[in-house]
């Protein structure tokens, strides 16, 4: 135990370091807009052209979502394990007539390493942060970010890059020697906010009633719980005490958002266990957050909004038989239910058969005839064995984009002959603040 | 026999508890340390204590136990965010060597104890600090908790993904359950036909989470090389690292012969397409 004199030496410390520094920020969105006037990094604006849609903040502040032109910060757990997740919600985009990139020159935010493994550091997170949002820039499309850990992670990021005029220099020499610049997004957006933006668009094309289906959210602790001024929360979802996503989304559809017990928990993903301690995450999964979402709260399924937690309280129930629980409970995104709600393919777009819990019980309550999809499924892959094409939500890459990441969008200023540059002058996507 | 009768008869002084033959743990639970680990203990320390993170992070602690209370690690570990925040307020170099050997990696990394705290301690945050100083420090006990991600830091040190589809093999990933590793049996396919039948070109891959570009590969080696991640690395993984830079060096020459070969398509580009030479 420390002493009070030890405690208050601390505490003085960092009364000193805060003055010194004037690191006090309150919204630093602001301070970033201040720092573009000084010429210091580049804010990636939200355009008319991104058909932006307003929302409120934890702390009530307005939050621009853009719902067009989008580029898709893809999330690697969900593109190795749970492919229907980023398939469901390019479907969706599609269905809704949004334009978006899906690229292969982006990497991940390799958050999941950092908070696992630690072999990483924040200049080299905010040099992976900062590179990935000038690509976006480049090619003149807004990043949406589709893992709730990039998302955390991205907003710790710009608050350092904002706030460090060190780690803001050292990352800007850095993305100079592949010709970028510093950029950071107006603002930083999770996926499931354009879910919850695009909600009247979603339950217009509703084709397959959710009447009846109860559903337990599980709320993804890094959109809410790591810089949670940021996160979106909406008077009418839970009176606006807890975030808006994902439940919104499926309360507008009509299901059933059932409570219990352990909604504030983690799903016990923990970065490092989920791939070398694996009976932990197990046990967590089942007896902390799958176990009361059944007995509890009868769920039909549990709808999430992040990677790790799909996968988590997914393929975790399978094991959970060795000690009698025999749950079963089918785990779904939020964007693979609202694609089945939509008429989505069970197998080609939402992926269900990648999931450990079968979702086939599931499907049967939302009236899915899933025996004809399955059927029409194994049919597809044997015509893939044959050497048929495969079916594409966009177009298919070329090989030149196996090396070079091509400049799509050729929006640079004639004047720049590489990146823009801070302050260099006229660009497109700059323009007045709104 | 009573418990009673295993207890000293009187407390033992320092001078002949270090005197004594081993156990390496005294009563108090404080590791007995080697004159390197002492050296390494104090060096760690005192990197710690001069982060400037510390200070932003660690603001002050009346040991409430908020954070404990929500923590889901502390439910199945000898583990507390409590106790790891008055670590990072201790001023004795023993008492954090002590949490580097295994407690700084019970935390899941959820953020439920930066919420909860009233203090607006980022606990999570200054955990991550220990475990960087571990890693760049090679310390033992990391090196060891460490070792099964390899695989894992190969693919993300080399293409910026943390996992694989083919990385879920049935071996290691058995508590999975038959659809998710072995879904290729199930379906009667290979996992490569099992990967085409996602609706998008770049997820049709079984080796990393999507397909990525060498560009993109080899701007974020040079991420690493420049913000001194490979440095890191080398003290956890000397031998990884060498394999790791060899595979780039490959890249690099790969990049270069596609710079030749695509020379009519690329002419006229603009952005990083154009300027960036691996």
């Amino acid at each position: 135990m420390l002493s009070a004199s030890e405690i208050r030496k601390v505490v003085e410390e960092r009364n000193v370091h805060q003055k010194g520094t004037g690191k006090k920020v309150v919204d630093v969105r602001e301070e970033m807009h201040r720092l573009e006037d000084k010429g210091e990094l580049i804010v990636h604006r939200i355009r008319p052209e991104n058909r932006p849609v307003e929302a409120k903040t934890l702390f009530g502040w307005t939050k621009r979502i853009p719902t067009d032109r989008l580029w898709h910060h893809k999330s690697c757990g969900q593109c190795g394990n749970i492919p229907g997740y980023p398939s469901s919600l390019l479907w969706l985009m599609n269905e809704t007539g949004r334009t978006y990139l899906n690229e292969p020159h982006q990497t991940s935010c390799t958050a999941w390493n950092y908070h696992g493994t630690a072999t990483s550091n924040p200049t080299a997170l905010a040099a992976v942060a900062a590179r990935n949002f000038h690509r976006a820039y480049e090619t003149d499309h807004f990043p949406l970010i589709h893992c709730g850990t990039s998302y955390g992670d991205y907003k710790e990021m710009r608050k350092l890059l904002v706030e460090n005029a060190a780690v803001r220099t050292k990352v800007r020499e850095v993305l100079r020697k592949m010709g970028r610049d510093l950029v950071l997004p107006e603002e930083i957006v999770h996926y499931s906010e354009w879910v919850h933006a695009m909600t009247p668009e979603i339950v217009a094309r509703q084709s397959r009633s959710v009447t009846g289906i109860v559903a337990t959210v599980h709320e993804p602790c890094h959109y809410y719980k790591m810089v949670p001024e940021d996160a979106v929360y909406d008077d009418r979802v839970y009176a606006g005490q807890r975030p808006a996503v994902p439940s919104g989304i499926l309360m507008s559809l009509g299901a059933t958002v059932a409570d219990y017990s352990t909604w504030y928990d983690c799903c016990g993903f923990g970065f490092r266990h989920i791939l070398s301690e694996r009976e932990f995450s197990r046990s967590f999964a089942n007896l902390r957050k799958i176990r009361p979402m059944v007995e509890e709260a009868h769920a039909d399924v549990a709808i999430t909004s992040d990677t790790g937690c799909v996968t988590t309280l997914d393929k975790s129930q399978w094991i959970g038989k060795a000690h009698g629980l025999s749950y079963l409970l089918p785990v779904l995104s939020d964007v693979q239910f609202a694609a089945l709600a939509l008429g989505a393919h069970p197998y080609k777009i939402a992926q269900v058969h990648w999931h450990s819990a079968s979702a086939e019980g599931l499907l049967e309550k939302m009236g899915i005839d899933w025996k004809s999809a399955k059927a029409e499924f194994q049919e597809y892959l044997r015509a893939l064995q044959s050497g048929a094409a495969p079916e594409l939500l966009h177009p298919a890459h070329g090989e030149i984009e196996t090396f070079f990441a091509v400049n799509k969008g050729q929006v640079l200023p004639d004047e720049a002959p590489g990146a823009p540059v801070a302050g260099a002058g006229p660009d497109v996507r700059r323009g007045p603040r709104e | 026999m009573s418990i009673v009768a295993y207890l000293p008869r009187r407390a033992l002084s320092l001078a002949e508890e270090e005197a004594a033959a081993p156990p390496a743990f005294e009563l108090t639970g404080r590791r007995k340390l080697s004159e390197a680990e002492r050296t390494l203990a104090g060096q760690i320390f005192g990197e710690f204590r001069a982060d400037p993170r510390h200070h932003e992070f660690v603001l002050g602690c009346i040991n409430c136990g908020e954070c404990t209370t929500g923590c889901p690690a502390a439910r199945f570990y000898d583990f507390s965010p409590r106790e790891m925040l008055q670590i990072a307020l201790t001023g004795d170099a023993t008492t954090l060597w002590d949490a580097l050997q295994e407690k700084i990696w019970s935390c899941c990394q959820c953020y439920t104890c930066n919420m909860r705290c009233r203090f607006g301690n980022d606990i999570a945050g200054i955990i991550s600090v220990m475990r960087e100083l571990s890693v760049r420090h090679g310390v033992e006990a990391t090196r060891k908790t460490l070792a099964p991600f390899g695989r894992s830091l190969t693919l993300l040190m080399t293409v910026g993904t943390q996992v694989s589809s083919d990385m879920i093999q049935p071996d290691f990933f058995r508590d999975w359950g038959p659809f998710a590793t072995g879904s290729d049996k199930v379906w009667n396919v290979s996992a490569d036909i099992m990967r085409k039948a996602i609706p998008s070109d770049v997820l049709q891959t079984t080796r990393s989470s999507w397909e990525v570009s060498v560009q993109t590969s080899l701007e974020l080696f040079r991420i690493y090389e420049e913000t001194g991640v490979l440095d890191m690395l080398r003290g956890l993984d000397p031998d990884l690292t060498e394999m790791l830079i060899d595979i780039i060096e490959e890249r690099r020459e790969e990049f270069s012969e596609a710079r030749e070969r695509f020379a009519t398509e690329l002419a006229g580009m603009k952005g990083t397409v154009a300027t960036f030479s691996g």
